[in-house]
């Protein structure tokens, strides 16, 4: 794939078109006021029939874990992706989130955790009948979801740290800890809690790790506001605080099995979430580089200093052509998800790490600099440089930390 | 039913515009170009009355290859399908000549109804739709800001001067050209762009329409002489001071000029 096809560009189209009309009037109240993104993100979902693509997705991928549990097919060709030849599912999925970037990374954010982190948990973790009760929900954002692993004293190292525990009581399981950082948390209907299953004379860090479903209102639950934070103002984080919360078994995501999985597995499936995330972060950058470059650009033209466009000055055109090979370079690493997904293929978990190391990077340094290049203005918030630069640094914490992708980096070279 | 729609594709309105060499048309090469955006409210209003009723809606517009992609979009939206005039002799055709294509086509399917924007963004002649409505013999309506159905004809209001309307009854077939803002413009969802690529585009000339030899620059009666940016004006005068004190020199300056 070496560029968008007439059909792609016909979505960008239309997406901004959504972008401009819907998003862009209420920017204002989302990164400064108190308006929670998910209404706009439900119309996104509803005008483009993205609920509807979700439901057939959902139908099929339903209809091979049931033909998994009756034994019909192989459980490992029910998780088998699929290519569909030409990545227009990829596309569709990776062209909403580079459009909504452009002005409002924090809804690709609140979007992302709702249906890709929470609801591919319960699609990939859960039985046929978690998937029916909780997935379909979670992947047409009729729910919003929240996954919680983070602690107040674990981040980086998310399960050696991790305090959150299951204690088994017969039939339930008490669940209690504390978890913070979690993007939806304050408004979430649904929230993947991850925590440890209490394993008396089981060293704290070879303890399986289980995921349960809990619902908002639930006794002993509590979802904190929203917290203040540098950027990505539009996605509402909060805390999530679990003082003896009773679930039974059907609450546990793959029920008795995952109880009998050894203790690595839990963590091995977390992997696959953070590959995902980490695919979806390269097109969140495109996006917001591809903003920087597009402003800073008009900017050079339009700003007079010394009788010329400062665009004329070979400095500012030094950093316009960094953006531009940073644009280049993460346009290609989009299509090569799209190609990927075409195929049915993925990348390695190093490759993956690699790609959001480097988009992450990219963002942070195209905003700073579109930054620089408006100077005075581009410090005021009334410049879009200055949101853009604040919601690009968050690339490079969440979804694994530079210094994680580095590790995972090294770790897949040096094996 | 059948409803046909025409459109014109014309540069982004974000896009900047700068004059072509010849200082006759503006420079078209890596411009963005979307839908004339009173022809997505003719679309628009077409769609509604199929969604309606029984009704097929076939989208035409003239250009190059770029047409292609506002006429998928339309198609995205649920047209059902396109004819595409891409002919290079058509180029440089005044209103007459590209109303002449379009009554070919119009013609040629015969529909119940046309509908088109009122003008277009680029051009804002306005002078296209009434051409065609003469040229196929029917009676049409300017500046239609609401359409009503009923049998065999339909009942319009026009947007005058000063804010009046007026009521007018057509019978069909006719044509309507439509003022922005006589509904709200659908966006196409994922899965209509999707089905659009396996909806026929029927491309054809100004030869194949019979109209080859009243078409292009050497037919028209009009040609475009010069486009050019008008030279900014001087004697601005910049009123300083706080507000107040720039709100009683505005004040003195509007009765000096005898404004008030």
């Amino acid at each position: 794939m070496i560029e968008w096809s007439e059909q792609h560009q016909m979505i960008r189209d239309v997406v901004q078109r959504f972008i401009r009309e819907e998003v862009v009037p209420h920017l204002e109240d989302l990164e400064h006021g108190d308006l929670p993104p998910y209404d706009i993100l439900r119309k996104m979902f509803a005008t483009f029939g993205m609920s509807e693509l979700a439901r057939q997705r959902f139908d099929r991928q339903v209809a091979k874990a049931e033909q998994a549990e009756a034994g019909e097919i192989p459980k490992e060709e029910a998780r088998k992706r699929e290519g569909d030849g030409t990545g227009d599912g990829a596309a569709m999925q990776l062209i909403p989130i580079i459009e909504l970037c452009r002005y409002c990374p924090g809804m690709v954010t609140a979007l992302g955790v709702s249906t890709g982190l929470t609801g591919a948990a319960v699609m990939g973790k859960g039985t046929v009948a978690q998937k029916k009760r909780w997935g379909l929900d979670l992947l047409t954002l009729d729910k919003i979801g929240a996954w919680a692993i983070t602690e107040p004293g674990s981040g980086s190292d998310a399960f050696g740290g991790m305090k959150s525990s299951a204690r088994r009581e017969g039939d339930e399981f008490v669940l209690n800890g504390s978890k913070t950082f979690i993007t939806n948390g304050p408004y979430a209907d649904t929230i993947v809690f991850i925590c440890k299953l209490d394993e008396p004379g089981v060293d704290s860090r070879d303890r399986k790790i289980l995921h349960f479903v809990l619902e908002k209102g639930m006794p002993g639950l509590t979802q904190s506001k929203p917290m203040k934070k540098m950027g990505l103002h539009s996605s509402p984080t909060g805390e999530l605080f679990l003082q003896d919360v009773r679930v039974g078994m059907d609450r546990l995501l793959g029920e008795e099995k995952a109880l009998e999985s050894k203790a690595g597995e839990g963590r091995q499936a977390s992997k696959a979430t953070f590959q995902m995330e980490r695919s979806g972060v390269a097109a969140m950058a495109l996006g917001i580089v591809e903003r920087c470059l597009e402003l800073s650009v008009k900017y050079a033209k339009e700003r007079v200093q010394w009788d010329q466009p400062i665009g004329e000055y070979q400095l500012i055109q030094e950093k316009l052509a960094r953006m531009e090979v940073a644009r280049m370079n993460l346009q290609n690493l989009v299509f090569r998800t799209v190609e990927l997904s075409a195929q049915g293929k993925s990348m390695s978990f190093g490759e993956a790490s690699a790609m959001k190391l480097y988009a992450a990077r990219a963002a942070v340094e195209v905003a700073m600099e579109a930054v620089q290049v408006y100077g005075g203005n581009g410090y005021m918030a009334e410049y879009h440089v200055e949101q853009l630069a604040r919601d690009a640094k968050v690339l490079q914490i969440y979804a694994g930390t530079d210094e994680i992708q580095i590790r995972a980096i090294a770790r897949d070279l040096l094996a | 039913m059948k409803i046909v729609v025409c459109l014109k594709q014309v540069p982004h309105s974000d896009a900047r515009l700068d004059i072509n060499g010849d200082g006759t048309w503006i420079q078209e090469d890596n411009l963005k170009f979307e839908i004339n955006s009173y022809d997505t409210y003719a679309l628009e209003e077409a769609l509604r009355i199929k969604d309606a009723g029984e009704a097929e809606v076939v989208v035409v517009s003239i250009g190059p290859d770029r047409v292609t992609q506002a006429l998928r979009t339309a198609l995205g939206m649920g047209a059902d399908r396109a004819v595409h005039v891409n002919d290079s002799a058509v180029e440089g055709s005044d209103a007459l000549g590209i109303a002449k294509v379009l009554a070919a086509i119009v013609k040629a399917e015969s529909p119940d109804l046309v509908v088109t924007g009122l003008m277009s963004d680029d051009g804002n002649f306005s002078a296209v739709p009434p051409m065609i409505a003469e040229l196929c013999d029917m009676p049409s309506a300017t500046s239609v800001l609401k359409v009503d159905g009923a049998n065999g004809s339909l009942t319009v209001e026009r947007e005058l001067e000063g804010g009046a309307m007026e009521v007018v009854e057509l019978p069909k077939p006719c044509l309507l050209a439509v003022q922005t803002g006589l509904n709200q413009v659908r966006y196409a969802s994922l899965k209509g762009i999707m089905a659009a690529k396996k909806k026929p585009i029927d491309v054809k000339t100004a030869a194949d329409l019979g109209v080859g030899d009243q078409v292009g620059a050497g037919a028209a009666k009009v040609r475009m002489e010069k486009v050019y940016q008008p030279p900014k004006g001087e004697g601005a005068e910049l009123l300083e001071g706080s507000t107040d004190d720039v709100v009683g020199s505005l004040m003195n300056k509007v009765k000096e000029l005898g404004l008030l």
